[in-house]
């Protein structure tokens, strides 16, 4: 049970974002892509997806043995692949109870029937701290940045992928609802479900420990190590890799 | 050309007069917006559509009973064709002092109520189908609500039309007095008719001091070739309010003007619109939210989206006439356009003549956003489920504003069976797109 990423290449518009990208991430595994801002991480965030925006131009995304390179949204996430979205679109007139219901009955047979999905909804609302009134409201209009990334958590929660990406899930977050965000992903994460956690900061990895970080430079990984290699980059920060990763060019 | 019906009052006879002097001096109307938007009748054989008379019946038509669903009702009138088939209204709001009926018969029985209002606020002088109408008009529906009275049912009004040919002028009439509460409905149907027919219609509402009204149009015209055009006009006196809510679902060709004023400080008007075009319907919505004094408020919402080869415009005017200081209002109107071939506009506009207010509008007409579309295909839902559940939710926002759950169930069906229909072409727009 893996997600694999195989030398992917990805455009957007005429441009190439993504060089060559190898990633493997597998069931039961916490990994971090690091790197910063334009170095390709929400691209390879929303390819692993299958946003129509993004072509893949060579390579290929690999989902449980089976090539989805050119899979429909839809049919990825019915597969378990699920997204933590950076910038979550705003759904006007659709609460986040219907959303949820919707999305829970849409990779089921047979749809949940109304007095058990209320349970396991509460259940999930319960263990991830969050007001009971929340699912009322119409998914995400007029919510603060916080509870975006609440209702995305709690869509991760309720869908159960077995592996997801978290896209700068931790970006405009106060020390609280980070925390939040954090704790919700740590009771989610085990065995059943493999992670790649995308941020441009250490910050939540303080509260978050991947087995695995992933440096990303340029649309390409040039670091690839165990949790030390983000305390080096506390440390040093980007210019250090980049430097480091220049002089190893030159030789 | 119809002829006018007997009418006993001297005062309506000269009314119907002078109507029908403007409309044989009228020309057949061309109405040009924007430079580029025109709503032409020359499709319209006006001179093949005569007013049809009808029995009274205690049977409800079927496309009523679709309506209506299991919907109370304190009253109903309902006008077929040119004559009233049905009238009921409940024992207990005649005891206090309701009246619902024909205009024809209010004019007899109430002749000073209805002299003192009728065309208060509307004029034989607003073009050939103004004129038609005030000459023309036959059944009608008169409502009153006395002072301090609180109705929990509503009042229901039914214009009905289910054969070519013919012609239906009609007019309603309703004045709500001081402090009451009620809610008022008219709703207009078409059953698939053969040929043509028009619907010329007037409507007029009185709010008095005090009065908190909710008023619902429901137009519903069916697939046959309806021409709907008319004037509905809504004044709200002081410290009263009026929540109003016209939804347009389906007709050949609709064009209305709507107006609703504030007239006197305090009074207060929510106004929220509803449309969904399709096949080769032509809509043209005139919009005014009137100031007339100050310390007035208002809140305007206007929706609408086309499939087929449909055409509609909705133009929502804020107009603050001089002295209406302290006025506070709002517009804003969106469209959807769900095919290739619909072509539309919203277009909101501001007069402002005067200082001290605050007022502002929006308007936008766009597509399906692909990020809306993305986003729900992510969470594993089909692109074509995807894109119901977003227009779904892009009309809920107004059917909230109904404020009536017979209405709003009505509405959510309809706008589900329209988005059925127009299943196959928005899947290939929005496909196309991809």
């Amino acid at each position: 049970m893996s997600l694999e990423i195989q030398n992917l290449h990805v455009r957007i518009e005429e441009r190439e974002i993504l060089h060559g990208v190898d990633l493997k991430v597998s069931k039961g595994e916490t990994h971090a892509l690091m790197g910063p801002n334009g170095s390709g991480k929400s691209t390879l965030a929303n390819t692993i997806m299958g946003n129509p925006n993004y072509e893949v131009t060579k390579g290929r995304i690999v989902f449980n043995g089976e090539d989805m390179t050119e899979a429909d949204p839809d049919e990825r996430a019915r597969a378990g692949l699920f997204l933590a979205f950076q910038y979550p679109a705003t759904i006007p007139g659709v609460s986040v109870a219907n959303f949820l219901r919707l999305a829970v009955n849409a990779r089921r047979d047979e749809p949940m029937k109304v007095k058990d999905f209320g349970k396991y909804m509460r259940e999930n609302v319960d263990l991830l701290k969050i007001d009971p009134s929340f699912v009322s409201r119409y998914l995400n209009e007029g919510f603060s940045g916080g509870e975006k990334k609440r209702a995305e958590i709690l869509q991760l929660a309720m869908l159960k992928p077995e592996i997801a990406v978290l896209d700068e899930t931790d970006s405009g977050l106060d020390i609280d609802a980070l925390r939040i965000v954090s704790d919700g992903v740590n009771a989610l994460s085990g065995p059943g479900m493999g992670s790649l956690i995308i941020t441009h900061y250490t910050r939540i990895l303080n509260y978050v420990r991947p087995q695995f970080v992933h440096i990303m430079l340029d649309g390409r990984i040039v670091r690839e190590g165990g949790p030390e290699l983000a305390d080096k980059l506390e440390e040093h920060g980007y210019d250090f890799i980049r430097k480091e990763v220049d002089d190893a060019d030159g030789h | 050309m119809a002829t006018s019906p007997p009418a006993t009052d001297a005062w309506l006879v000269d009314l119907r007069a002078q109507a029908l002097e403007a409309y044989q001096r009228e020309p057949l109307p061309k109405w040009r917006r924007s430079g580029f938007w025109t709503t032409s009748l020359r499709t319209l054989e006006l001179d093949s559509l005569q007013p049809r008379r009808y029995e009274p019946t205690d049977v409800l038509p079927a496309p009523l009973v679709a309506a209506l669903g299991g919907d109370a009702v304190g009253a109903l009138v309902v006008q077929r064709g040119a004559s009233t088939v049905h009238v009921e209204v409940e024992e207990e709001l005649s005891a206090q002092g309701v009246i619902v009926s024909s205009l024809e018969t209010a004019v007899e029985e109430h002749p000073e109520l209805v002299r003192e209002h009728y065309m208060r606020r509307l004029s034989h002088e607003e073009g050939k189908f103004s004129a038609a109408t005030a000459a023309f008009w036959t059944g009608g529906a008169f409502v009153y609500v006395p002072a301090n009275v609180r109705l929990e049912k509503p009042i229901q009004t039914v214009y009905l039309i289910d054969e070519g040919a013919t012609a239906q002028y009609a007019h309603t009439l309703a004045i709500v007095g001081e402090h009451s509460e009620c809610s008022i409905r008219e709703y207009c149907l078409g059953a698939p008719i053969e040929g043509q027919a028009l619907h010329a219609g007037a409507f007029e509402l009185y709010a008095k001091a005090g009065a908190n009204v909710k008023l619902a149009h429901f137009h519903d015209w069916g697939p046959g070739e309806i021409y709907d055009i008319s004037t509905k006009r809504v004044e709200i006196a002081r410290d009263a309010r009026v929540d109003w809510v016209p939804v347009h679902l389906s007709g050949r060709l609709t064009k209305q003007t709507l107006d609703i004023v504030t007239a006197e400080p305090g009074s207060d008007m929510r106004h929220t619109g509803l449309y969904f075009t399709e096949g080769n319907e032509h809509l043209d919505l005139f919009t005014t939210d009137r100031h007339e004094a100050g310390h007035t408020t208002g809140d305007t919402v206007w929706k609408g989206a086309l499939t087929g080869d449909s055409r509609a415009s909705y133009e929502g005017l804020i107009h603050i006439v001089p002295n209406a200081q302290e006025s506070h209002t709002y517009l804003q109107t969106h469209q959807m356009l769900l095919s290739r071939k619909a072509k539309g506009d919203a277009i909101p506009s501001l007069i402002v003549e005067t200082d001290s207010v605050s007022a502002s509008h929006g308007g936008t007409v766009g597509e399906l956003d692909e990020e809306q579309i993305f986003y729900m295909t992510s969470r594993g839902l089909p692109r074509s489920e995807a894109v119901r559940i977003l227009i779904e939710g892009y009309f809920e926002e107004v059917v909230q504003r109904l404020d009536d759950e017979g209405l709003q169930s009505l509405v959510r069906r309809r706008i589900a069976e329209k988005l059925g229909d127009a299943d196959d072409q928005v899947a290939e727009f929005i496909g196309e797109r991809a």
